[in-house]
């Protein structure tokens, strides 16, 4: 890059008187200056190339993040409501569904969980529970809406026959009430296709499962 | 450029006059643009004028416009990579970097890395080297750590099984402040990979747990139980995030169970 440069400037100095050498830089600064800023300009974009995407995907205290989290909480619990119903509850139809609801939304939150790892985020955050969703749902004894209390829980596991059947149907028609809730207040506040992609079809699973869940809270009832 | 330069003439006027005029010239247009643009500046100004003029000072007002525009460049350069390395090493700094960073806790995983190893689950009772144990050897059963709130003891062959999978176990001595145990219970309910429940003969008052850490503190106001489990919960688990903290033992006692043909309860 300078020795072109050197050259140019020996032109210079031929006609010149001793002086002149002095100006030789100016010529040498045009080429060094055009060569600088392409690489300059280049790194620029680069950078920027790179750090957009960084920029721009979802923060620690950002909806989705709190989407995220708080669903794989709220999920967790409807696994463990439906393991249990699985191995315990008398009605076959009743094993099917929550079979498929522990299975479905463990699933959903291994999704989730993937997001914030994408997303350069800990599963874990500093906000309080429910603090992404605006219409300040509350959080009850560390509950989230639809959670079943620890003695709801208890009674559940200590149910015998049809009583399981019963006490899970209610449970669980309950948490996914809460559940769509909170799907709404992300559906709401969101832009981010992925997670709206995910919380549409949770939102409709969950729909599809309530109008079962009834159904069988009918046939439970015997 | 360099096939016309033979002509004198032509080209010391435009070395010469360069210096005059753009020494005004060029830091305007630098100021401004800050890049692509202000590189032609110094090649045209310097076509104006004929007479060649003073000498050694021209040439150093030349010089400065471009290392002003360098320097300016430069800086906006590094400003903007530099907050952009910051904001994702701030987001993205790793959990265990944050953990090491809690005062007083300590690192068993790196410490003592041996005692975490182990061969296959095994059952009855068991021994470990760290009291409450951190990690290494358990029963197949886990205990329940879906936010569980355990009033007694509880066996160590299942916590530890529960620690592998990502779950923050806080212990106390049963002579804790009622207060004192609500505060801590606060911070455990509801929050599946969370249990706790006191435990007999604790060196201090309370006592977390991890896989392969471990914090011990005098108070439940002590911040650094937040910090613990926010680093450490999930975090921290052997098999991942989707580890089960359900289906497994809700009882209490100290005796470890085996798991059973036909749910129990």
């Amino acid at each position: 890059m300078t020795a072109p440069a050197t050259t140019d400037s020996e032109y210079d100095e031929i006609p010149a008187d001793p002086d002149e050498g002095g100006r030789a830089p100016a010529s040498r600064y045009g080429v060094l200056a055009l060569a600088i800023m392409l690489v300059v300009g280049l790194l620029l974009g680069y950078a920027g190339g790179l750090l957009t995407p960084r920029l721009t995907r979802p923060g620690d205290a950002s909806v989705e993040a709190g989407f995220a989290r708080d669903m794989t909480t709220h999920h967790a619990q409807a696994v463990e409501m439906s393991l249990i119903a699985y191995r315990s509850a008398t009605l076959p139809e009743v094993r099917q569904i929550a079979v498929d609801i522990a299975t479905g939304q463990q699933g959903e939150i291994g999704a989730m969980q993937t997001w914030l790892r994408e997303w350069g985020l800990s599963p874990t955050g500093s906000n309080p529970p429910m603090s992404w969703m605006s219409d300040g749902a509350t959080v009850k004894d560390g509950l989230m809406p639809g959670m079943a209390t620890p003695q709801q829980m208890t009674a559940l596991r200590n149910a015998q026959g049809i009583e399981v059947d019963r006490q899970f149907l209610a449970l669980m028609y309950d948490h996914h009430l809460g559940g769509i809730h909170m799907i709404d207040a992300a559906l709401d506040a969101t832009d981010n296709d992925e997670v709206l992609r995910v919380a549409n079809t949770m939102k409709a699973t969950q729909q599809s499962e309530l109008n079962n869940l009834r159904q069988l809270q009918a046939q439970a009832k015997g | 450029m360099s096939i016309s330069t033979p002509g004198g003439p032509e080209r010391r006027p435009t070395v010469v006059s360069t210096g005059k005029k753009p020494a005004a010239g060029r830091p305007a247009s630098g100021a401004k643009a800050g890049s692509g643009k202000p590189t032609g500046s110094p090649r045209a100004g310097g076509k104006g004028p004929r007479k060649p003029v003073t000498p050694v000072k021209v040439s150093q007002g030349r010089a400065w416009g471009p290392i002003a525009l360098f320097v300016a460049v430069g800086v906006l350069a590094a400003g903007i990579i530099g907050y952009g390395a910051w904001a994702s090493f701030q987001g993205s700094k790793p959990w265990d970097k944050r953990a090491n960073a809690i005062d007083g806790i300590a690192n068993i995983r790196k410490s003592d890395p041996d005692s975490l190893k182990y061969e296959s689950h095994k059952s009855g009772p068991l021994t470990w080297n760290y009291s409450p144990p951190v990690g290494g050897v358990h029963n197949a059963a886990w205990q329940n750590c879906m936010g569980d709130v355990y009033d007694a003891p509880i066996a160590n062959e299942h916590a530890v099984h529960s620690l592998e999978h990502g779950a923050v176990w806080i212990t106390y001595r049963p002579d804790l402040p009622k207060d004192q145990v609500d505060k801590l219970a606060g911070k455990v309910r509801g929050v599946e990979k969370t249990f706790m429940s006191p435990y007999e003969g604790l060196d201090k008052p309370i006592s977390l747990q991890a896989w392969g850490y471990q914090l011990k503190v005098d108070n439940a106001d002590d911040s650094r139980i937040d910090e613990f489990i926010k680093d450490l919960r999930v975090n921290a688990s052997v098999e991942g995030p989707t580890a089960l903290c359900n289906t497994g033992i809700t009882a209490t006692g100290t005796t470890p169970r085996e798991l059973q043909q036909q749910p129990t309860q």
